[in-house]
């Protein structure tokens, strides 16, 4: 205590003293624009390290200063002024700097002011991302950006959603290039936590040619968060919690109906009624109801920043907890992520910075989005089976074909676990010698370890069924993957003659990554349970056949220059070339070189514009350039020994050696140009527009071609080889328009809408057929996606139908169908022939939207604040692929509506149980996938700083937020804007696990 | 001075970075891979190829379908009209050059080909004292498949010794039908002369399979006197015999027995998917065959594929004790033992009892595409009935002809047959059927005896004699060749 006191004493004393010696200067900080206050400006004697920052209310303190000290106040987005201090109190405002759009911009090795992007480029923030709440970063993009769509595959818990930049400009390989703090990371992204993320830029056009060999399909740039200098250390907590449900059910024949449609069934085929009374069926079992359940979200992050004069530094670490909605203990994603970022100046010429990331995620499974998923059987299973038959045994799915079982047995009998632990960073150092010459080197590292376990017990689902196993069995994977990025750069940067500003980037980078694999599957797990599922305790018969491994590598260096030139920020003029070698392709074809360039134009610094109250900038933007792809099979140019070469003798399996896929010495990369064409426009100070039209032509697109069989290609273990064979075009135009402003004193209004049209359109198949197919319809059936000139990539290819038959008079005048009566479909005769089969099928939909749009809303009223998102899509079609079709499965209630004699329907089929032709792939499966999705509405409360700051907090806020609240679409499935992501076979729905609707309540609190 | 030390770091470390990486980096080997161009040192490489070689006539399980629902034995069945179009329009005779397993087959047979040629390109690349042995099983397998080839396309692109590579194919012809079975001849003789009747390992390739398909091969060519000559030294000299219990012969204990001449062999070991129904090392036919979601002793369940047609059960003699062993009468069966089943398309009420799923394997997934069934392809029986019917044909060997063929009746539990002449060539027809009932044979057999057409509906003589090329081969082969005719 007595310490305590004289601490105090000496600390009060030591004040004084220097108050008395130097004074003690005190103020506000206000925006002109608005009067808000301006939390976190920094404030610095000028020729000194002596400076503060703002608080939450624009006010500071800063001691030591002398009269006739010169202030520097600076804030990203304003102009900086400096003030000599010439009493105690300094009140300032500062001003918009929107004429210089001082945003800044990362490009790829390196920054640019925003006002000076030439480049067609996407920006989110962090301000965004916390408005948005996304499990996933890749959520935090849907929406925010023009030309990048985000497809989730499932919405399952931890599963992956695809990110398409500007379309599909592949058959093969779509995913953009994303980096993080200048890290190259290919691997998924389900352990980045969204919170830890400062912004993420999207580039979409040739400005990402300074990637080369890997930007064809765009580059994002993720860059995390750190600490700024001569900060107090500041925590941030966010803490919620979600409840989340399926959006939607499926309307399915309850038992009576059921029951009635089977008799209907069976009599159309000849047969006797199943059924004699149908009225004590009831409703029966739904079992949508019972798979479906509500299941919870936890999400905690704590984070802690600051800075010194010299070293900065930001710690964070995130939990989040994730249960399927259906399954919720089957199905559900853990992630646990911690992240380190340090910036230190070494000396007055050396900075070193690193970021470290560490991330453990769980992910439970179960069967899902296929032919025998458990939303697909939860559709097809009879409503006449109870979940338990009377002695407590799940019911056996009799007579409803070889896929569909009971789907809480399927749940019950489900053992998937993973668990991926990934270390991921960056160091790097920075050299400035002046204002001229900098240099910059870096390493970056992923490493991960993926452990997976698969426990498949004793089960038995019915007689005949596919998932029947008699032989207990678990099998262990592990993957490890490694890999490095090394850049090293040079930077010169001047200008001469007042007005010619020239910026010059050289450098290199290396790229390496490499991996191996392991599993291992043991039989005879004891006692049937998963308590004992591990290869320790099984039957372990390490044949070849239940053991595997290998490994991969690939490695490119790279070299590149980047030349910028603007006429006093008026003209501008950018050009970049960088030349890759790849491992991927054969020494003949190993190296690439990518040049692209790009002008722009602001027009506003025209002196005709100047100072015009009407266009407050304005600027016009071209670009073109060459891009690659190399992301294809590793050594496709060699011929390996990979096949698989297996022979029984003796009853036992002897392995030996076979050729792997068909090499071809001469691939090479796919080639993409770009031509982009825009402008940026604020208008009134308030409405900020940027439209592009954008046209990129890839050639030479690595195909897996069908080539002749005579070569070998469908040996086991083999595969066609890859040619270089196709090409595609996306068209397309993008257009964001957003209005701020500030309604009252206390209302504040941000406004935003953005659409992206595209047009996809294959432009030639160099296969000896002219077309590529892919996907899966039905069983057995012929796949129905197909990849051809002329048509979008992907597009449906099938019978087109045209009605009913109504009579038998109808049949008789049509072409000769198979199964052809009245009720069924009749399907049109392409090509007139008088028959009806395979050779009639044609183009009869496009998974690929022709227009993505998205719509934001916020609004501030005092403490409240209020925030609305909305995206959807326009004119792609979806397949449903989720009825089994068999004599006794069930059915969509649209079969209430089917045809029962002449003239009661002339759009759905009539229902047999015998022979038909309307299950054949046809427009009547295809359906319009137009969709427009509330995203989020967010309503929060922060709590008056007059409150919070007694218990020394800076922000606390509280919040409910609603994502995925309601979708408006007319397509019958369970969720349209899930896809399998494939380009030649996605839009196809096999009974997609929906994104569940979430009620979201949490708090931010910062001190 | 401080400034200079530390230009001099940054100039090291660039220097460093632009000059340690040159373009070298990236044309390393890759580690742990074996180049396919560099094998072949040492016998050890010779026998890893060959079991390659081998693999293939796992794939066989769809000739083998085909041979049966193209014929009068079976229908196609599966779950519904459109259940596998391949096989349906094969069963009506309505198959054009677009069919999925007709691709099928013409691909596995020449990645079998391939594979068989891959060491033929480099058999003289390294001596050593087992060599020809090796060589031998391998021109066995080369004949095999281009004997498949030719039964079911007639004239069939050639090459011997040489893997045909990617890009040559669009510069290769079909070879006649005679050029092919040359090879063909060569190959089995090479093999005859070079292998034992028997070898230690179950499965491996004997003299005798060599000289019993050879001897067919003659047989279809109509060169009866050779085929006689051949077939009669491997029913003298062989070990093989009739074994006593017709039935015994397609459970798992009749594998492999003493009238097995050659054996495909199949296991339950390794699980396999429909993505590559070739690298299933199960018999595929026999899930595909199974009863349609079967429930009840000894039998599995399966697709409801091929399932004999009332005529073929009625062709037996209600005393000939093969007929319960080839056909299942499901109704009469789960009427004996209260098995349920759920009836498929084309449902006969029979099933192909030889090639269905039987209780007791691991059922490795999916248990479908795995049953261990072996495929007997050549079994002692029918080298009796092709060396009776190649006396009997050749005009001078009725006695011969009746020895053998009553052999045959004779385990059946029937009597002995005393026609001579013509009439004597029918009756060996006909037995072939009986005997080989379900095994995939039929179809080929009719055709070459010039039945076909008057026994099965739809079959449109001149030109359902011969499969047609799948049109996509044609196209990817740079439309060099002509379609076989009426297609």
């Amino acid at each position: 205590m007595k310490k305590n006191v004289l601490l105090i004493l000496v600390l009060l004393f030591g004040g004084l003293t220097a108050h008395s010696q130097n004074g003690r200067v005190t103020g506000n900080v206000i925006a002109v624009t608005g009067g808000t206050p301006l939390p976190g400006v920094n404030i610095v004697v000028k020729n000194t390290t002596n400076g503060t920052n703002s608080d939450f209310d624009g006010n500071f303190i800063l001691d030591n200063v002398k009269q006739g000290d010169v202030l520097v106040f600076s804030y990203l987005g304003f102009k900086t002024i400096e003030v000599t201090v010439s009493s105690n109190i300094i009140n300032v405002q500062l001003e918009d700097d929107t004429q210089a759009l001082s945003e800044v911009v990362v490009i790829g090795y390196g920054t640019q002011a925003k006002k000076e992007v030439t480049g067609a480029v996407n920006l989110v923030s962090a301000e965004t991302i916390a408005a948005l709440k996304p499990l996933r970063f890749e959520d935090a993009l849907q929406g925010q950006s023009t030309g990048v769509q985000i497809i989730p595959s499932s919405g399952s818990p931890g599963s992956p959603l695809n990110i398409r930049i500007r379309g599909i400009s592949s058959n093969g390989n779509n995913r953009p290039l994303i980096v993080v703090d200048g890290n190259i990371t290919e691997d998924a992204l389900t352990n980045l936590n969204p919170s830890d993320i400062e912004s993420i830029t999207t580039l979409k056009d040739a400005s990402a040619a300074i990637y080369g060999t890997r930007a064809a399909n765009g580059v994002i740039l993720i860059t995390t968060k750190t600490g700024k200098k001569n900060t107090a250390a500041t925590f941030a907590v966010n803490s919620y919690v979600a409840f989340q449900e399926t959006p939607r059910k499926l309307p399915v024949l309850n038992a009576t109906e059921y029951a009635l449609l089977i008799n209907e069934a069976r009599t159309n085929a000849g047969q006797t009624p199943l059924f004699n009374d149908v009225s004590a069926f009831g409703k029966g079992t739904d079992f949508q109801d019972k798979v479906f359940e509500t299941a919870p979200v936890f999400n905690q992050d704590i984070s802690v920043s600051g800075g010194g004069e010299k070293s900065t530094y930001s710690l964070g670490a995130g939990y989040l907890s994730q249960d399927g909605i259906v399954a919720r203990d089957k199905s559900n994603f853990d992630r646990f992520t911690s992240r380190l970022s340090f910036t230190t100046e070494l000396s007055k010429y050396f900075t070193f910075n690193t970021s470290l990331f560490y991330t453990n995620t769980k992910r439970k499974t179960i069967n899902e989005s296929g032919l025998g998923s458990v939303l697909f059987n939860a559709l097809n299973m009879s409503p006449l089976l109870p979940v338990r038959d009377v002695n407590g045994d799940f019911t056996l799915a009799e007579g409803l074909g070889n896929e569909v079982i009971n789907p809480l047995a399927q749940i019950a009998n489900t053992f998937n676990e993973s668990n991926t632990n990934k270390i991921n960073g960056t160091a790097g150092l920075k050299f400035k010698l002046d204002d001229h010459w900098s240099a910059e080197t870096r390493l970056g590292f992923n490493y991960s370890l993926a452990k997976a376990k698969f426990f498949s017990p004793i089960a038995f689902f019915g007689s005949g069924k596919v998932f029947n196993n008699s032989r207990s069995s678990v099998t262990e994977i592990k993957d490890d993957f490694n890999d490095y990025t090394w850049d090293a750069f040079v930077n010169y940067k001047n200008t001469f003659f007042e007005d010619h500003n020239v910026e010059v980037t050289v450098g290199t980078t290396v790229f390496k990554n490499h991996g191996d694999f392991f599993n291992a599957t043991g039989f005879d797990v004891p006692n049937n349970s998963y308590k004992f599922a591990d290869l320790s305790l099984t039957n372990n018969n390490l044949a070849d056949e239940n053991f595997g491994n290998g490994q991969f590598e690939e490695r490119l260096v790279s070299y590149f220059g980047r030349f910028q030139y603007n006429y006093s920020s008026k003209y501008l003029f950018s050009f970049s070339l960088r030349r890759d070698a790849s491992s991927n392709f054969g020494p003949n074809e190993s190296v690439a070189y990518f040049p692209s360039g790009s002008i722009g134009w602001v027009v506003t610094e025209e002196s005709f514009l100047e100072d015009n109250d009407i266009v407050n900038f304005l600027k016009l933007r071209g670009s073109f350039g060459v891009l690659g792809n190399d992301r294809i099979v590793a050594n496709t140019f060699r011929s390996l020994l990979s096949g698989e070469a297996t022979a029984v003798f003796d009853d036992q399996l002897i392995n030996g050696k076979a050729v792997g896929r068909i090499p071809n010495p001469n691939i090479r990369w796919e080639e993409q140009d770009q031509l982009n064409i825009g402008f940026d426009l604020t208008l009134l100070k308030n409405f900020e527009i940027t439209t592009d039209f954008f046209r990129k032509t890839t050639r030479d697109l690595l195909l897996e071609a069908p080539v002749s069989g005579i070569i070998g290609s469908s040996a086991p273990g083999s595969a066609p080889p890859f040619i270089n064979a196709g090409s595609v075009r996306n068209r397309g135009v993008e257009f964001s328009v957003n209005y701020k402003t500030k309604l009252t004193k206390d209302l504040k209004l941000t406004v935003g809408g953005n659409f992206t049209a595209l047009e996809n359109e294959v432009l030639s198949v160099n296969n000896d057929v002219g077309f590529v197919t892919g996907g899966n319809f039905g069983v057995g059936q012929e796949a129905p996606s197909r990849m051809e000139a002329g048509k979008p990539l992907g597009y449906f290819f099938g019978l087109k139908t045209d009605g009913i038959f109504q009579n038998q008079q109808e049949v008789d005048a049509h072409a000769t169908q198979p199964n052809a009566r009245p009720g069924e479909i009749r399907f049109v005769d392409t090509n007139q022939d008088g028959v009806i089969n395979n050779n009639d099928r044609t183009d009869i939909g496009s998974p690929i939207p022709d227009v993505t749009f998205n719509f934001n809303l916020s609004l501030d009223y005092k403490n409240f604040d209020f925030s609305a998102s909305a995206f959807g899509q326009a004119g792609n079609e979806i397949v449903r692929n989720f009825e089994r079709n068999q004599p006794l499965t069930n059915k969509n209630r649209s079969f209430l509506n089917r045809w029962t004699g002449p003239g009661t329907s002339n759009s759905q089929p009539l229902v047999t149980t015998g022979a038909t032709s309307s299950t054949l792939f046809s427009d009547f499966f295809v359906e319009d996938g137009d969709f427009l999705r509330i995203q989020t509405i967010q309503l929060g409360y922060t709590i008056p700083k007059s409150i919070t700051q007694k218990a020394k907090i800076n922000n606390l806020r509280l919040y409910a937020q609603v994502n995925n609240l309601y979708t408006f679409t007319d397509y019958s499935g369970f969720d349209p804007s899930i896809s399998s992501g494939a380009p030649i076979g996605g839009g196809i729905d096999p009974g997609f696990f929906p994104t569940p609707r979430s009620y979201i309540f949490g708090i931010n609190l910062n001190f | 001075m401080k400034l200079k030390i530390n230009l001099y770091i940054a100039v090291a470390f660039l220097g460093l970075s632009l000059s340690s990486c040159s373009d070298n980096f990236v044309q390393e080997d890759p580690a742990f891979v074996i180049d396919s161009e560099s094998f072949f040192n040492s016998e050890s490489d010779f026998q890893e190829a060959l079991i390659g070689s081998y693999d293939l006539l796992q794939a066989t399980y769809v000739n083998v379908m085909i041979g049966e629902i193209a014929s009068d034995n079976t229908l196609a069945g599966g779950e519904s009209a459109v259940d596998v179009p391949g096989f349906q329009e094969v069963d009506d005779m309505t198959h054009t050059p677009v069919n999925q397993q007709l691709r099928d087959l013409w691909n596995w047979m020449y990645a079998g080909i391939n594979r068989t040629n891959f060491i033929m390109e480099f058999k003289d690349k390294v001596d050593f004292p087992n060599k020809n042995q090796i060589l031998a099983q391998n021109r066995f397998l080369r004949a095999y498949y281009y004997f498949e080839l030719v039964k079911f396309f007639g004239d069939v692109p050639l090459s011997e010794d040489k893997r045909i590579q990617f890009g040559q194919e669009t510069s290769i012809d079909r070879a006649p039908v005679s050029e092919v079975y040359n090879l063909i001849e060569r190959d089995l003789r090479f093999a005859a002369d070079n292998l034992p009747y028997t070898q230690a390992q179950k499965g491996r390739i004997t003299k005798g399979a060599a000289l019993a398909l050879l001897g067919k091969v003659l047989l279809f060519q109509n060169k009866f006197g050779e085929a006689s000559t051949v077939l009669e030294e491997v029913i003298n000299d062989g070990p093989y015999d009739l074994v006593t219990d017709y039935n015994s012969i397609f459970e798992s204990v009749g594998e492999n027995n003493i009238e097995s001449v050659f054996e495909i062999q199949y296991s339950d070991l390794e699980g396999a998917g429909f993505g590559c129904l070739q690298c299933s090392e199960g018999n595929v036919a026999v899930g595909f065959n199974g009863i349609r979601n079967y429930s009840g002793p000894l039998f599995d369940s399966g697709f409801s594929f091929n399932v004999p047609t009332q005529e073929a059960f009625d062709a037996y003699d209600p005393a000939d004790i093969r007929r319960d062993v080839a056909i299942l009468d499901i109704n009469t069966w789960a009427d004996q033992t209260g098995a349920t089943f759920v009836e498929g398309f084309e449902h006969t009420g029979f099933y192909n009892r030889k090639y269905i799923a039987r209780q007791g394997d691991l059922n490795t997934g999916d248990a479908n595409l795995t049953n261990p069934n072996n495929y007997r392809s050549i079994r002692f029986a029918d080298v009796l009935l092709m060396a009776a019917e190649a006396f009997s044909r050749s005009g001078s060997g009725d006695v011969k002809a009746r020895l053998y063929l009553n052999r045959v009746r004779q385990r059946a539990g029937l009597s002995d047959i005393s026609l001579s002449g013509s009439s004597l060539t029918q009756a060996i027809w006909d037995e072939r059927r009986l005997e080989l009932m379900g095994e995939g044979q039929r179809f080929f057999d009719l055709v070459r005896t010039g039945e076909a057409a008057s026994k099965i509906p739809g079959f449109v003589a001149g030109k359902h004699e011969l499969f047609p090329i799948p049109s996509i081969e044609i196209e990817l082969a740079g439309n060099r060749w002509t379609q076989n005719p009426g297609y």
